[in-house]
């Protein structure tokens, strides 16, 4: 699974000079801590590295990621402690002997000797968690289980290491002792107080990415605690938003494909019991009766259909796109699918609106250039979309068409896209994106040139079809074709 | 000549006709425009979706050629559909409105306009509605005149009678078939009337596409030469009919069977040999008619007519002895059902069993043409007083279309069309007259003595006389004549008072402004109760989807109920592809169209044993359905059930149609009194039967409805009755799914038990019953 991570275009440039990283002796971890905050679809890992430079001008600092967090990993993002800016990452290699991937991480500078920075890594895991049992019947509970590695992967020494875990509600059914802690602690080496499992402290652990420890004193460990919220998936989103110059409107358009990945519906649904439980307000956690989604502010004209037509269970709260005090806050959209989504079960709708063109974009005099900002997805919270594909088309005839996504798709491009009345198509940018998360609620920019000749030709083309016909018409009305003249 | 109120006189008469015939266009445009907005409230009031059963196939077939084109479309094989037989579409259906919607569909797409198809089918029938309006004023106006055709064209645009069959979203043969019906009589009539073969070929075409769009294209079949024989019995043969009927009718059935569907019939079924006959019958005459202009011996004539008469009766004799023979079909059993209306209930239960295959009720006729039909019977003896070949055409469709609407309420729709072209004339008559400035001679009348003249001012045309002077002359004819009894005095009255104003020789006509005006303002409110009459019927009775009901929140505002929709998306989600429904035939083409899961059974009733299968299964109990099921391999089972919301059209009303079907098929196994109690009701409550409780049916509608009142009384709403506090348990089928209101529910078939045990044995020992030790009891028995 290809990582999403914020990089310059410069640093990009670096990644293919970058040489293959394997440990080096330049850092020490004083302290690592590891939040990591289990809950359905997303699991946040939050990694504090507390660094001591053994080396001088140690600027590049490498973490790695092992097999299985490599691959749920679907956000990654470096920061020191108390700053806001992003550090710049790039791909460290991959180590295919231990399944470790590094990435690195280029210190905002050079350290001396003995300085130290506390580093914030922060990753977004997808699809880390499983309902457990794999079935409830509707008035059961649900659960899901984390399974993870313990010690964190690090190709540096570690002095003081402690992970926690941290579950929505303190109803945590069980979690793993493993026995072979007791090599790096003296102490418990788990306690759990209320919504929190803590590992640790260990102490002076040795290099995690060298194959010795990995085989040997990795530990598995497995939490299995209670989930009160239902497990919403998107499988495929494809988003498709219309820039019209003539209408001074954006129009966009999601269309999902929604999957509740809780525990699958043991037995049968019956509409009885879930109208009892509905009635008394103690829905099962594992029911999706609705969703709320937060729309852009100053949308209209909404839509919201599926395959067999409109669906009228839904209320959209709009609010201006210009707010009091110049802020503006979303418009919430509450949507009910046509049925309660139980357990496994799918749904896919449309969700459309309009919104000024004004909102999104602006015009710059001197390159005679458009701007267009078009939010990359609606989100659906706590949802993973795991596939994406967003088509922006812009007008016709646009010229010098540059995006600027904000970060890497997977694929990309642009074609054609030939709609109303058109007549040479609209070019329209396609980008492709895998296991989105709310982290990657981004902007796409898209800017492009419109000649005057090119707003004009649909009416031209029009006045000119019409004007055939009604040559056509006059010719027809004139022609005499009998063969016998009266 | 003096008038009542002034014409401009400064006016030539280019500008005059070039003025009218702007007025006609913007009058069309308008009506065009009215007859499509009227059909749009079902689109505003709930949305751009597809209604009731039928079109809901028709759409999908739609989506076939759009997506696959037409070829994939004629050889499409649907083996979703009367599951496991599957069906040939492409044979078994009339094309002309799903390739009518491909074409439009092509030519927008063509021209860059990527409009849905849905949206397509949805308007296609308010956009050919506009089509009806224009060929009833084309065909009006060969009757009349172009004011005539004008109103024809207003009354057909917007009366209810049309409208109900051709809504936004009612995409069904109707749609189109009106427009096309219309037209083709049009050709006729233009054809008949100048003999023109190209009319009568335009005929032929339009005959075709019409034959290609509905079923209902045996109604033109035998109208047209019904029409011909008509004026050669009247002795109205001219060369004129000769070449239209020929034309037509050559070109006209050689294309129609070219569609599958039709194929021989034309040559080969009852209902096709009228116009047959009539073909043959005028060649015999035509040639007579040669014979006749080179030989004049007046013994050969008669012989000639003689020979006439004889071949004539010897090709009827053919004709039905190749029906006797079999090599022409017989008249098929809905024919039947036009000539003996309870045919169908005899012997086609599933005919009778679709509503609009019933009589009309008389308030109907009122709903659906409101003044027309007082207006109609008017229009027919105007047709009289000119009583030209087309005018003949009117009074004998006006003849048959009345019989047809009486019979069964579906064909209202083959009468409203000469309704409103008759009740447009009768109209039109009237306006003209009143509206006409020229006043009668009042010279002639100032010679009379003044009691006279207003005598012969109201003996118009238009019956409007004043009480009082005819008094009068009664009492002047009474005094004449004695009287011998009262029947005779009134004759005698009204004979004395015709014959005394011809006689006098006064001039007819209206007179002074205010008669007019009072007359016309009449007029003009008739109208005007005509179109809100119209549109109150249209936006109340004729506009809704069905599958989308609407109900008001205690707000005012409204409420959609759309449990058939919920129902289908989750079976369409949720459910394998390949998993196969029974449900009610009603229900057939709304799941093959929103599930898009095959179905047992469908609305295209061809198969009655298939049906029957069905009808036996939900009528049966259990145990004798799960065979059934299990060999059909069925794997969910859909009802419809509306006693908790008070729908009235579930299948626990309808169920009685499966009983008697079942049991035109399995008469020794399955009987209708048994579903009733002994007193003979049809009850659902305690009281039911046993057979009753022990359907599938039941016990599938009303399994756990009672829980659902929560130690209540549990009342099924439709039909009123209190239902027992324990309800119906089920061995081989498990509750899958059931909507917000409990509209559709949907069950799934259990699968054969692992341990090989029967599905009730099962379930008794899963719910920890003892089983019941029967055998050993007998064998001890036996011992002893």
């Amino acid at each position: 699974m290809v990582l999403r991570w914020r990089c310059s275009p410069l640093l990009l440039l670096s990644l293919l000079l970058q040489s293959f990283v394997s440990a080096d002796h330049s850092f020490e971890n004083t302290a690592v801590v590891r939040t990591v905050e289990v809950a359905g679809s997303l699991v946040q890992v939050t990694t504090t590295f507390a660094v001591k430079a053994l080396e001088g001008d140690a600027s590049e600092y490498t973490i790695a990621l092992g097999e299985r967090e490599h691959e749920r990993t679907s956000w990654l993002e470096a920061k020191i402690k108390g700053q806001a800016a992003i550090l710049p990452l790039f791909e460290g290699g991959y180590d295919p002997e231990i399944g470790v991937h590094f990435y690195t991480v280029a210190l905002p500078h050079a350290m001396k000797i003995n300085e130290t920075a506390n580093l914030v890594v922060e990753t977004v895991e997808t699809h880390a968690t499983y309902p457990w049992p794999e079935q409830a019947s509707q008035k059961d509970p649900q659960s899901l289980k984390y399974e993870t590695d313990l010690f964190v992967v690090s190709p540096y020494k570690t002095l003081v290491e402690r992970i926690k875990f941290r579950t929505p509600t303190p109803n945590i059914h069980s979690y793993t002792n493993p026995p072979g802690l007791d090599d790096f602690t003296v102490e418990i080496p788990v306690t759990k107080s209320g919504a929190t499992i803590t590992y640790g402290p260990f102490n002076n652990i040795p290099i995690t990415s060298a194959k010795e420890f990995l085989d040997a004193k990795q530990e598995h460990v497995a939490v299995h605690y209670a989930y009160d919220s239902p497990l919403v998936e998107v499988m495929k989103l494809k988003r498709s938003a219309e820039i019209s110059h003539w209408g001074a409107n954006l129009n966009i358009e999601d269309t999902f494909h929604l999957r509740n990945a809780g525990p699958a519906l043991k037995g049968h649904f019956s509409r009885l019991e879930h109208q009892s439980t509905m009635f008394y307000g103690r829905p099962p956690p594992h029911v999706l009766p609705s969703l709320t989604v937060q729309l852009p502010a100053g949308i209209h004209s909404p839509y919201y259909y599926d395959l067999i037509g409109n669906v009228s269970t839904s209320h959209l709260r709009t609010s201006p796109s210009q707010g009091k005090n110049g802020r503006s806050q979303p418009s919430l959209l509450e949507l009910r699918p046509r049925y309660p989504l139980m357990g496994g079960w799918n749904y896919t709708f449309t969700l459309g609106w309009d919104s000024p063109l004004a909102d999104y974009s602006s015009y710059e005099k001197a390159t005679g250039k458009y701007i267009v900002g078009i939010p990359l997805m609606t989100m659906i919270p706590g949802a993973v979309v795991d596939e994406a594909e967003i088509n922006i088309i812009l007008p016709e005839a646009a010229t010098d068409v540059d995006y600027y996504p904000p970060f890497v798709p997977t694929e990309s491009g642009i074609t054609t896209h030939v709609t109303y009345l058109d007549t040479v198509g609209r070019p329209a940018i396609v980008l492709r994106y895998g296991r989105l998360t709310h982290k990657h609620a981004g902007v796409i920019y898209v800017t492009y040139k419109v000649p005057v000749t090119a707003h004009l030709k649909k009416p031209l083309a029009v006045a000119t079809a019409f004007m055939g016909l009604f040559a056509l018409g006059f010719l027809a009305k004139r022609l005499d074709i009998s063969i016998q003249k009266k | 000549m003096p008038f009542a109120y002034q014409l401009p006189s400064d006016v030539s008469p280019a500008t005059v006709a070039n003025t009218s015939s702007l007025l006609r266009i913007i009058a069309l445009a308008l009506i065009s425009g009215a007859a499509i907005a009227s059909r749009l409230f079902a689109v505003i009031n709930f949305e751009s979706i597809i209604h009731e059963f039928d079109p809901w196939f028709n759409y999908r077939a739609t989506k076939v050629i759009a997506e696959k084109g037409f070829y994939e479309f004629w050889n499409w094989f649907d083996p979703t559909a009367w599951y496991p037989l599957g069906r040939v579409v492409g044979g078994t259906i009339y094309p002309g409105l799903m390739a009518t919607s491909g074409v439009i569909y092509s030519l927008l797409h063509a021209i860059n306009l990527p409009v849905d198809i849905r949206n397509i089918c949805v308007l296609l029938a308010p956009g050919f509605s506009a089509l009806t309006a224009w060929s009833t004023y084309m065909f009006t106006k060969e009757l009349k005149d172009e004011s005539a055709g004008l109103l024809a064209a207003v009354f057909i645009g917007i009366v209810p009678g049309y409208i109900s069959r051709s809504v936004a979203g009612s995409y069904d043969n109707e749609a189109i078939a009106i427009f096309l019906l219309m037209f083709t009589f049009f050709c006729w009539i233009k054809a008949l009337k100048i003999g023109s073969a190209f009319y009568g070929s335009l005929a032929a075409l339009f005959y075709f596409y019409m034959v290609a769009a509905w079923g209902g294209y045996a109604f033109i079949t035998n109208m047209i030469p019904l029409h011909a024989f008509a004026l050669i019995l009247m002795g109205r043969f001219s060369s004129r009919l000769y070449v239209a009927y020929s034309s037509w009718y050559a070109i006209g059935t050689l294309s129609s069977m070219q569609v599958p569907f039709v194929g021989f019939q034309p040559v080969r079924t009852s209902e096709h040999m009228a116009a047959l006959g009539v073909f043959g019958l005028l060649q015999i005459i035509a040639f007579a008619e040669l014979v006749r202009t080179h030989v004049s011996s007046k013994q050969f004539q008669s012989l000639l007519y003689a020979s006439v008469v004889g071949m004539g009766i010897t090709g009827a004799l053919a004709i039905i002895g190749l029906t006797y023979k079999g090599w022409i079909a017989p008249w098929t059993g809905r024919f039947y059902s036009l000539w003996d209306t309870g045919y169908a209930k005899k012997y086609i239960p599933i005919i009778a069993s679709v509503s609009e295959h019933q009589p009309t009720a008389w308030p109907s006729f009122f709903m659906d043409l409101q003044l027309l039909i007082f207006l109609f019977p008017a229009g027919v003896i105007m047709c009289f007083r000119q009583l030209r070949d087309e005018h003949v055409f009117v009074i004998i469709y006006a003849v048959v279309a009345s019989y047809f609407a009486g019979v069964m309420v579906r064909l209202m729709l083959t009468l409203t069309p000469v309704v409103c072209v008759t009740a447009a004339v009768a109209f039109s008559s009237l306006l003209d007259t009143y509206i006409d400035p020229a006043e009668p001679d009042v010279l002639e009348d100032d010679s009379n003595t003044g009691q006279d003249a207003p005598t012969s001012g109201t003996s118009t045309a238009v019956s409007t006389s004043s009480p009082a002077p005819s008094l009068k002359k009664a009492k002047k004819a009474a005094a004449a004549a004695p009287p011998a009894g009262p029947l005779d005095g009134l004759v005698s009255t009204v004979t004395a008072a015709v014959s005394s104003s011809k006689k006098a020789g006064k001039p007819r006509g209206v007179f002074g402004l205010d008669t007019r005006i009072a007359v016309l303002i009449n007029a003009l409110g008739m109208l005007f109760f005509f179109v809100m009459h119209c549109t109150y019927v249209t936006s109340t009775a004729y506009s809704s989807p069905s599958v989308v009901l609407a109900s008001t929140n205690p707000d005012g505002s409204q409420h959609i109920i759309d449990d058939f929709r919920e129902a289908y998306y989750w079976l369409r989600q949720n459910t394998p592809e390949t998993a196969v429904v029974m449900s009610w035939w009603d229900y057939g083409y709304q799941i093959a169209g929103m599930a898009d899961r095959p179905t047992l059974v469908d609305n295209n009733t061809w198969n009655n044993t298939h049906i029957a299968t069905v009808g036996k299964a939900m009528s049966s109990s259990e145990e004798v359905a799960y065979p059934i099921l299990r060999k059909h391999d069925v794997d969910y089972v859909l009802i419809i059930f509306g006693g908790l919301l008070g729908y009235s059209g579930d299948d626990i009303n309808k169920f009685l149609w499966m009983v008697r079907i079942a049991q035109g098929v399995w008469p020794d196994e399955i009987q209708e009194p048994n579903y009733f109690t002994p007193k003979g009701e049809y009850r659902v409550d305690e009281a039911a039967s046993s057979t009753m409780k022990n359907s599938l049916m039941y016990k599938m509608s009303y399994y756990r409805f009672a829980e659902l009142f929560g130690g209540n009384q549990a009342v099924d709403r439709v039909r009123g009755q209190q239902m027992p506090k324990v309800g119906p348990t089920l061995d081989y089928l498990d509750e899958a799914f059931t909507s917000e209101n409990w509209i559709v529910r949907i069950y799934q078939v259990k699968k054969d038990d692992p341990l090989g045990r029967d599905l009730k044995t099962a379930n008794a020992f899963a719910q920890g019953k003892k089983r019941k030790r029967s055998k050993p009891q007998v064998r001890r028995k036996a011992v002893s």
